[in-house]
């Protein structure tokens, strides 16, 4: 079990710049999700850590001891890949088993703790079949105990789940807490799928461009998201972002969306402020259908209603802007219908024009 | 009316095919009769008995048995050669992504392009030149009444060194360009897989990549030992003593024999020729379809 500790890291590819100074911290025995669209540089960071490819500025650290320059099988790390590299010329057994072999353990020790292995990923049955026999769960599982059989500090996963079927995926998930309630490694885990990182995750690094954007606990990430670009990718369905200015005329500041109609911004301190053109970032289970009464904020038409069983979206268009909704799956709403919309000052979150939240 | 025509033309493909067929075969089949017939002759015709002194010829007279010899050694030292450098480039020139690995892979396979025959002066005039140091070491540590010998082995020209080296510079571009590509499709992730379980260099080779690319290697070789095996110009050129000579120069001196041509013992060799390609292509069939139709299946 270890600390990672990762400061200040950059990483170039000749004149590319692709991990920008990136500093944040992984606690022993925790299981943290590096999350990000495609190209952000989180699979170098995972393979920097990994020792597979090598830092061109700032250290890694395991456990207080900078790792930069020690080979990747010295340093106590195993890697789950995105295509789980199973070798294909040997069996399961053999795959699990590789890591001690190369360590000349005798023979029955391999067989004994390959067993054990087995048994905790239920793949004792498999053991003398070839990976090109396996489905994709049972090659993740495998792939799984070639990581853990080793014993080590810190198990790294590559986009683990990707290739597997969304009803596998789930149940993969599962197993993957399971063990790691079980074993207690230190998890650095890779994904671009926010539902999986907010899902496993003890802390998400959200990583944007190369840079950190925002790093915390998903449910702080969730509730208090520091950008527009952790406000809509964190959270599904995404966050609502709408154009508009912060009226002071009033007693109470007033958010005036672009689209003519306005909602108090009551219980923020925004004396220091002078903004123009903001952002008021809701999320959708903080908009409330009511009736055309006073307390609606906005009115808009229904544009596409998508029933997913126990609740329902909606997406209602306001002038050039669409709001997304959610209301309860039986709701009978048709698209072309008119709603009232209340919004929850509690949900508000503002954006300036650098995409940053304020007040700070 | 449309189902006769279909089947006339039906006939007519499969009469052609026949034709063609019978065509090809023909050589084989005069060759294969010809081997046991006691009064083989250059017209195809059934043997009035069946012997097997042609054969017992090739490997008692003239020298056949030694002729075979030489060709199993030098293509097989060749197919050696050119596995174990075509694999070690083939995986370096996949894996790099130096500015000359195009220019390179191009200028290789002009060596492969240009007609044998033009380059063979200056070929020799360079292996000559080398022979001639080779000849100088090898008096120096070798007793003269030796020196012969050892130049039969290690000699540029007129031993199997040099033979083994000009066969395996002809053949190693079309390996290089195999091994090369099987092992683009044969993802990096193995190797790291192996680093990350702690597998050294030679491990990492041994235990992973040559299993892996072995379907590779299999159609490499094979290539390369039909090619070699085939080759006639160099052996003419490279080798002049009798006791180094190989088959297919061989089998071309019986033949050249004016007026006293055995056809049953030429054809003996011929088939005898013929059989270890055939091993080969048996051996390593399977390889080369795995190498062109598909590559690594996890």
């Amino acid at each position: 079990m270890a600390t990672i500790s990762i400061e200040n890291v950059r990483k170039n590819f000749g004149a590319v710049e692709v991990i920008k100074g990136v500093s944040f911290e992984v606690a022993d025995g925790q299981f943290s999700v590096l999350v990000g669209p495609s190209g952000c540089g989180k699979s170098t960071l995972l393979r920097m850590i990994a020792g597979l490819e090598c830092v061109t500025e700032g250290d890694i650290k395991i456990d207080g001891k900078r790792i930069n320059d020690v080979p990747p099988h010295q340093r106590g790390i195993a890697m789950v890949f995105q295509s789980y590299a199973l070798y294909p010329h040997m069996t399961v057994a053999e795959n699990i088993g590789f890591s001690l072999d190369l360590k000349k353990v005798p023979k029955a020790k391999i067989r004994q703790q390959v067993g054990q292995v087995a048994e905790l990923l239920q793949l004792s049955e498999l053991l003398d079949r070839r990976p090109s026999a396996l489905s994709g769960g049972q090659r993740q599982r495998v792939a799984i105990g070639r990581a853990i059989i080793k014993q080590p500090r810190v198990i790294l996963f590559d986009e683990p789940l990707s290739n597997l079927d969304a009803s596998l995926r789930v149940q993969m998930r599962a197993e993957l807490q399971r063990l790691h309630q079980e074993l207690k490694p230190t998890i650095v885990y890779v994904t671009h799928d926010q539902v999986e990182a907010m899902t496993m995750a003890d802390t998400i690094v959200v990583l944007n461009q190369g840079n950190v954007a925002q790093w915390a606990h998903p449910i702080e990430l969730y509730r208090h998201p520091r950008s527009t670009f952790v406000a809509t990718f964190i959270g599904s369905p995404r966050m609502n972002l709408i154009k508009g200015i912060i009226d002071f005329k009033e007693a109470t500041p007033t958010f005036a969306a672009a689209e003519g109609w306005a909602v108090p911004l009551a219980g923020r301190d925004l004396a220091t402020t002078d903004l123009q053109s903001v952002w008021l970032g809701i999320r959708p289970e903080d908009i409330r259908l009511v009736g055309a009464n006073a307390e609606a904020n906005l009115s808009g038409k229904v544009a596409i209603v998508e029933r997913l069983g126990a609740e329902t979206y909606l997406h209602v268009v306001k002038g050039a802007e669409t709001l997304l909704v959610r209301v309860q799956g039986d709701i009978a709403l048709r698209s072309g219908d008119t709603v009232h919309l209340a919004l929850d000052p509690a949900g508000f979150h503002l954006f300036d024009q650098a995409d940053q939240v304020f007040p700070a | 009316m449309t189902l006769r025509k279909f089947t006339r033309a039906e006939a007519t493909a499969y009469g052609f095919l026949a034709v063609t067929l019978l065509f090809c075969l023909l050589p084989f089949i005069w060759v294969v009769l010809a081997s046991v017939d006691p009064n083989a002759s250059l017209f195809l015709s059934l043997p009035k008995g069946i012997t097997a002194d042609h054969f017992v010829k090739v490997f008692t007279a003239n020298n056949g048995r030694r002729w075979f010899f030489n060709s199993l050694v030098t293509v097989g030292a060749t197919t050696a050669v050119v596995v174990v450098v075509g694999g070690m480039g083939g995986y370096a020139l996949s894996r790099t992504n130096a500015w000359w690995k195009s220019p390179f892979l191009y200028a290789i396979i002009l060596v492969r392009v240009l007609p044998p025959t033009a380059l063979i002066v200056p070929l020799y005039k360079f292996m000559l030149f080398a022979n001639g140091l080779m000849g100088a070491v090898v008096r120096s540590v070798v007793p003269p009444d030796s020196a012969r010998s050892a130049m039969q082995i290690c000699g540029f020209v007129d031993g199997y060194l040099g033979l083994i080296l000009v066969l395996s510079a002809m053949q190693l571009p079309l390996a290089l360009w195999i091994i090369k590509t099987y092992f683009d499709l044969t993802p990096k992730d193995y190797e790291e897989a192996a680093l990350m379980d702690g597998a050294n260099g030679f491990q990492r080779m041994h235990r992973i990549l040559v299993p892996l690319a072995l379907p590779g290697l299999g159609a490499a070789g094979l290539l390369t030992f039909i090619g070699a095996w085939g080759d006639f110009l160099m052996p003419l050129t490279f080798i002049s003593s009798a006791e180094l000579q190989l088959l297919p120069i061989g089998l071309f001196r019986a033949f050249q024999r004016a007026n006293t041509i055995d056809y049953g013992y030429l054809s003996a060799l011929a088939l005898l020729y013929m059989l270890p390609a055939v091993v080969a292509f048996g051996l390593a069939r399977r390889f080369l379809i795995q190498t062109f139709t598909g590559g690594i299946k996890g």
